[in-house]
């Protein structure tokens, strides 16, 4: 008898059947939704790359946001990592981790006879207010402690539910927490996570078992964890737990803790604060491959006396976090239960914290007048990300669309950096790759080989070797292109994966430029550099360069 | 997390496809089960492992779940499934892999579906199954025409979670019901596998527990293994019923699978293709209310041979265009 039947007939229904009409509805072949079902509100972000909207759904009335993928005409079909992060992402149920709520497809007009016009697909997710580096460079915005330990508490219930289920985040940042303005904080950003293998981490026990290798290439520099500066392979949850550190740093002083300019800086500034690695604090450090060459002038670390007026929990917490050691480096099991949370003053409820105006790229804007003459340190965002199996030029080509990302990247990371108060986040794109004066670099390779990243070998090796797709900042540069997307934007940092075959030819070709960019002195103000990147992009031309890229990608699958 | 289980169909869906396609249900099942064949041969080919080729069953089933079966050439649907769900694994292929790959299991040279008693082996023929540059890049835009397509009618829910691992599990926990262990566990995965190639799309109707659990059912019966007295299924989270419709239908595939090739002597020639398909229903037009004794209707004469060979031939001239 069927539910329904049982129903109409008044009998209650049997344990079972309740149970199948309360289970939940199986998600099946329901298909895509179609754009026309979202009611379009208006862009967060921009950039040639695609854009992210803001949307209402006809069906739920809920607001949502709709980032582009878009697709090219690619010899390899759908971006397999939109497709990776999509199937990880629908696998996911946490509260505070973002929702893939639908994929919508926009349909090209049937008027036009353009066969190259392909359908256009959005990913849909939840509509989050802000996203925590946003906020935080809000001027409006301070963050009072009851709050910090409330975001801390559901990061951490958020990460606790990805390392349990062998999730590895891989890009912890402030960018890619999105907070609403009912509280929630969720993570967002798959795009270089991955499955890992082992155990999960238990409390009492640090992070995971390490079992096998993965790229060491992944995580935005400033967040990047000893251990991987020094490319550790074998590496475990605890590198997300660095970054959850960092996070709390820069939630309690208000900026990035650990902006470095460099990978060699980034661990000289990480000494700094945590003191130098020994064989108590930091076992084995010796034998990373990054260590050989590290000769660190030996001090305690200060960390201690920056933070000492936001109390001894807070310091005893984050010294856990920022453990050197990442076999001892608390998980987020414990971390949840540190005292800090169980002291005075008490974290606030998620409906209690007051709300803010909305943190966006475009209301972002408003707040750089009155930022611009802060002489804050130096910003660039390390999105020295390598990318795994993710690293697939060719595959992902669809998925890019490079050209406008890149451009900002290249524009803001090259040179605005100084500045922090322009277009935050994104934008903070250490100029290192051209301060390393690297010889070109090969094309990223094609892992086809790979499973989620890293399962070959060989292209690791070759990765690590040339240290090739470390690099993303200074691209075409596109000043009038705005250039900040929220933490929606997975796509931006996917089209790291373009950019460094495209950094070199643009080392060589404006060699001159890249010198003058070098020697430029801290006091040139944005004008200056943004007119120095207007030119540069000029001189370039996006289209080509894709062509380009396509054949590297070629020899490259040939090989 | 949703590791464990699968989308299922709906109730609606399969009833939908039943009852409202153009396509008689005997033919429906033909195509369904000669291209899931199909698919398997060409993972074999491509050196996939059956995971791979296994999900690329459930994603093409899922597919046509949706999608009714004539709008594209059941080939090509096959070819995009398995390399879209390669892709997603550990070990993608090239879409001219791909492309060779069912080239070769098309052509006349390859020995997949003919009956090897009636027929002696074909002769290795190479250009028979050469692909040429133009013909490359059309399977080549077919593949990732179908990709998108799968990957819509799916709303991307490429994730399938396969039984195979389940009933090892499952199997350990009963300690291998006191038999040899490769035997009772390739006999389960024997009856996995086949379960893939019906055209009841049991792994769309069931969860991978239940697969697993009427697997291992079929496997003890078929090694006289001594199960449990007690309702044991019970403990994997599996009712009597469902077992009971999955043991069935497992064990039907085989004499169903026969019986149809007797019904339809093509299939044992060559892949179905929408033009045969085409001709079939054309013919049964012709013989109306004559759709059950189609092999008596059916005679191989020599006029007949000849028709089907210039169909064949227009068949591949479009396949070409």
């Amino acid at each position: 008898m069927s539910v329904i039947e049982a129903r109409e007939m008044g009998i209650a229904p049997s344990p079972r059947t309740f149970a199948i009409t309360h289970q939940r509805p199986p998600k099946s072949f329901t298909g895509c939704s179609r754009i026309t079902d979202y009611e379009v509100l208006g862009k967060l972000g921009e950039g040639t790359f695609g854009e992210v909207h803001r949307a209402r759904s006809k069906k739920t009335g809920a607001l949502v946001a709709l980032k582009k993928i878009i697709m090219h005409n690619e010899k390899d079909g759908f971006p397999i990592t939109a497709l990776r992060e999509i199937k990880l992402l629908k696998l996911l149920s946490h509260r505070n981790v973002l929702q893939l709520e639908d994929m919508a497809v926009e349909h090209p007009p049937r008027a036009t006879t353009d066969k190259r016009k392909r359908p256009i697909m959005y990913m849909v997710t939840p509509y989050m207010d802000h996203d925590l580096s946003g906020l935080l460079d809000n001027p409006s915005v301070h963050f009072t402690e009851p709050q910090i330990k409330c975001y801390m508490l559901q990061l951490l219930e958020g990460l606790r539910y990805l390392h349990a289920n062998h999730i590895l985040h891989r890009d912890m940042k402030a960018a890619n927490l999105l907070i609403s303005n009912k509280g929630i904080l969720q993570i967002a950003d798959f795009g270089l996570a991955r499955h890992y293998e082992g155990e999960v981490p238990k409390p009492g026990r640090g992070g995971s078992e390490p079992k096998r290798e993965y790229t060491s290439l992944v995580v935005t520099r400033w967040y990047r964890p000893p251990e991987l500066l020094m490319h550790l392979k074998k590496y475990t949850t605890a590198i997300d737990m660095w970054g959850v550190g960092c996070v709390f740093g820069e939630m309690l002083v208000g900026k990035p803790i650990l902006a470095g300019e460099s990978d060699v800086n980034q661990l000289e500034i990480i000494f700094d604060l945590c003191g130098t690695p020994t064989d108590e604090n930091m076992p084995g450090w010796q034998n990373l491959p990054g260590a050989e060459a590290l000769k660190p002038r030996p001090r305690p670390g200060n960390l201690q006396q920056r933070f000492r007026e936001h109390g001894p929990q807070a310091i005893s917490l984050l010294h856990m976090l920022l453990k050197l050691d990442w076999k001892t480096r608390v998980n987020a099991h414990d971390a949840l239960t540190h005292p800090y949370f169980r002291l005075a003053p008490y974290p606030a409820q998620s409906s209690d914290l007051p709300t803010f105006e909305e943190s966006h790229e475009f209301d972002r804007r408003k707040f750089q007048d009155r930022r611009n003459n802060l002489p804050l340190p130096p910003a660039p965002k390390g999105g020295t990300v390598g990318r795994g199996a993710f690293d697939n030029t060719g595959l992902n080509a669809g998925f890019n669309n490079a050209e406008g990302y890149n451009a900002r990247n290249g524009a803001n990371g090259g040179r605005y950096p100084r500045n922090r108060a322009l277009p935050p986040v994104d934008e903070r794109v250490p100029a290192w790759h051209r301060d390393r004066g690297l010889p070109p670099r090969p094309p990223p390779p094609i892992d086809h080989a790979n499973g989620w990243d890293a399962a070959s070998d060989h292209t690791e090796s070759y990765r690590d070797r040339d240290r090739a797709p470390r690099s993303r900042g200074g691209g075409v540069a596109r000043p009038d292109v705005d250039t900040y997307i929220p933490a929606y934007d997975r796509e931006a940092r996917r089209d790291d994966r373009r950019r460094p075959p495209r950094d070199d030819w643009e080392d060589r070709r404006h060699a001159p430029r890249d010198d003058w960019d070098r020697r430029r002195g801290v006091g040139v103000d944005y004008d200056d550099r943004s007119r120095a990147s207007r030119t540069r992009s000029r001189s370039r031309s996006p289209i080509r360069d894709r062509e380009h890229n396509r054949d590297r990608d070629r020899d490259v699958y040939r090989r | 997390m949703s590791h464990m289980t699968n989308p299922l169909a709906t109730p609606d869906q399969l009833y939908q496809r039943r009852s409202f396609s153009a396509l008689p249900t005997d033919l429906q099942d033909a195509i369904f089960f000669s291209t899931q064949c199909l698919t398997q041969a060409a993972g074999v080919l491509l050196q996939l492992p059956q995971a791979v080729a296994a999900q690329a069953n459930v994603v093409l089933a899922r597919y046509w779940l949706v999608e009714p079966f004539m709008s594209h050439e059941f080939s090509a649907v096959s070819a995009a499934s398995l390399y879209l769900v390669a892709k997603l694994g550990p070990t993608p292929r090239s879409p001219r892999d791909v492309s060779n790959v069912y080239a070769y299991l098309l052509s006349a040279s390859s020995s997949f579906f003919r009956s090897s008693s009636t027929t002696p082996p074909p002769a290795n023929n190479p250009s028979s199954y050469y692909l040429s540059d133009g013909a490359y890049q059309r399977s080549h835009s077919r593949i990732l025409e179908l990709e998108a397509r799968i990957l819509y009618a799916l709303g991307f829910n490429t994730h399938v979670s396969l039984p195979h691992p389940l009933a090892i599990t499952y199997l350990q926990a009963l300690d291998f019901l006191g038999t040899r262990k490769e035997r009772i566990a390739g006999r389960a995965l024997e009856y996995l596998n086949t379960a893939l190639l019906s055209p009841q799309m049991l792994y769309l109707t069931s969860q991978p527990n239940a697969l697993a659990v009427a697997a291992i059912y079929n496997a003890a019966k078929d090694v006289g293994a001594k199960m449990p007295e007690c309702e044991w299924w019970e403990v994997f989270d599996v009712d009597r019923e469902e077992l009971g419709f999955l043991v069935v239908g497992m064990r039907s595939v085989e004499g169903w699978a026969r019986k149809m090739r007797e019904d339809i002597p093509r299939m044992a020639e060559c892949m179905l293709t929408r033009r045969i398909v085409e001709n079939e229903m054309e013919r049964r037009g012709l013989h109306t209310g004559n759709g059950h004794g189609v092999s008596s209707a059916y005679t191989l004469d020599p006029e007949a041979e000849l028709a089907r060979k210039m169909d064949e031939k227009i068949a591949q001239i479009e396949e070409n265009d």
